[in-house]
This record gives structure tokens, C-alpha cells and sequence, in this order.
């Protein structure tokens, strides 16, 4: 009576174990970020012509990029999150044949987001602003239509 | 004890399936600044020629407000990634390091500016959250 309900027991988890493979076939989540996110309340600080940049990379780190512009010099902190997933149908197939073709449907959405900060000839502050966002991906979306 | 045998067979497996597909991938850009390098600079005195003797010549030269601008910099990205026969994981994480030194019309230091982020780069492998 033990050996058939182990039996059993073990028949049903290698259902369950194949059901959830079947169900993950051909799933691929990829994610890539860049640097850490600045949030407009790190940036709370900022006086508009009195904060420095010496005072501003004290608070959130040196910028990645310093340019001069017609308008003055400009501080740049890049930052970004890209997220790709992908669902191969022919993942499944491949478990029984030894060839399937791939029948894959994938997306892949780059946010590259940044801080500018502009700044007067003494690198005091002149202007700041995020760059425009969209609303959040999520991490799983193959749909590419 | 029969019973164990293939339970001990499974989680076998099951190790070096997981085992199989996993690829670690680390890649830089640069060389990691040495404190001491950066600390050695002082404002109103270390010239151009110094800089670049105990740093290596800047990545970059940059012109802001009138004035030389040093840009040197460090990437560092770590990547586990989980490549099974039908689910794929994989996470890149990157972060830069980036020292400015800012001139004077003289070529002698008037600012540093320095910024470390790739201490805080971390293998992680699970692609959601934050």
C-alpha cells in the first residue's frame, strides 16, 4: 500500500515538474541597467544660482559627462534600465524532436533617462530638469505588436 | 533505501542541469582610479604635467566656463545569466566611475571631482524588482 501511494506521489510530481517546464518553454527574461536612478527628491537640494557643482557632486557623485553648450556648461548623469523578454514556440518541440524550428516573438524597451543641470560661468546653477519618462514596462512583455 | 536512489539520481541531475547553464560574464572599461592617485592632487598646486604622470592622460578633455576639464573614467559590469534548455535568465548590471579635474587658465588644479559607483555593482540574476 506504501509503495503505491510513493508511487503516485512520484508519478504526480513528474507531472507537476513537466507542467511547469512546459509552461516556462522557451521563456527568456533579460534585463541590462545602467548606474543608479537619481530621483527628483535627491535633487531637492538644488538653489537655483547658489548651488555649485562641487556641492551637487558632493550629494549625488560626479556627473558622467560635462559639456559646454551656447548656454553655458552643462552637467549630464546618464542612467537606464532595458528590458527584453522573448517566447520561442518552438522551445517546446525540441524537448521531443531532435529539430524545431524557432517561432519567436520578442521585445526589448531601452529607457535611457538623464539629469541635466546647467550652469552659470562661476558652475553655479542655472537650470535643471529630468529627461522625459514614459510609464514603467514591465519585465515581462513579449507582445510586439 | 530503495526509495532514496532515485530521489538522490534526480537532484543529480537537477544540479548539473542548473550547473550547465550558468554563465558568469564580468566586463570593464579602464583601469579603477587609485585613492591615493586622487588624493595626491592639490588644489592651487599640482600642475597638468603631474596629473597626467600620476593618473595617465585623461579619457577625455573637456572645455567648460573657460577652462581645461580632465575626464577620466572607469566601467564595470557584472552579468550571471541562467541559460537552461527551456527558461533563459540573465541581468547586467553596469556602473561607472568618474573623476573630473578642473584647470585654471595656468594648468594648475583648481578642482577635483570624483564619483565611485562600480563598488556598489553586483552579480544579481533575478530580472525583477528594482
Amino acid at each position: 500500500m506504501t509503495n503505491v501511494a510513493a508511487r503516485f506521489l512520484s508519478i504526480r510530481s513528474a507531472i507537476g515538474a513537466l507542467c511547469i517546464l512546459l509552461l516556462c518553454a522557451g521563456c527568456s527574461v533579460r534585463r541590462a541597467t545602467l548606474n543608479e536612478i537619481v530621483t527628483p527628491e535627491q535633487v531637492n537640494f538644488i538653489r537655483i544660482g547658489q548651488t555649485t557643482i562641487f556641492e551637487l557632486a558632493a550629494k549625488i557623485g560626479a556627473p558622467d559627462e560635462i559639456a559646454e553648450s551656447d548656454f553655458g556648461s552643462l552637467a549630464l548623469y546618464y542612467w537606464s534600465d532595458t528590458k527584453s523578454a522573448g517566447l520561442d514556440f518552438g522551445a517546446i518541440g525540441r524537448l521531443f524532436l531532435p529539430y524545431s524550428p524557432s517561432m519567436r516573438l520578442n521585445k526589448t524597451g531601452i529607457t535611457p533617462e538623464q539629469l541635466q543641470v546647467m550652469f552659470d560661468p562661476q558652475w553655479t546653477v542655472r537650470a535643471y530638469g529630468f529627461s522625459r519618462k514614459s510609464s514603467d514596462e514591465p519585465v515581462i512583455w513579449f507582445w510586439p505588436f | 533505501m530503495l526509495l532514496n536512489r532515485p530521489l538522490i539520481g534526480m537532484i543529480l541531475v537537477l544540479i548539473l542541469v542548473i550547473l550547465e547553464g550558468c554563465v558568469v560574464t564580468r566586463g570593464t572599461i579602464g583601469e579603477p582610479f587609485k585613492e591615493e592617485a586622487i588624493s595626491a592632487i592639490k588644489k592651487g598646486k599640482t600642475t597638468m604635467a603631474e596629473v597626467v604622470s600620476s593618473i595617465g592622460a585623461p579619457d577625455r578633455i573637456v572645455r567648460g566656463n573657460d577652462r581645461e576639464i580632465f575626464h577620466y573614467y572607469y566601467y564595470d559590469g557584472k552579468s550571471p545569466a541562467l541559460l537552461l534548455l527551456v527558461l533563459n535568465f540573465a541581468r547586467m548590471d553596469i556602473k561607472s566611475d568618474n573623476l573630473y579635474v578642473f584647470f585654471n587658465r595656468d594648468g594648475i588644479a583648481e578642482e577635483v571631482i570624483y564619483g565611485n559607483r562600480t563598488d556598489r555593482t553586483r552579480f544579481r540574476l533575478w530580472p525583477f524588482g528594482d
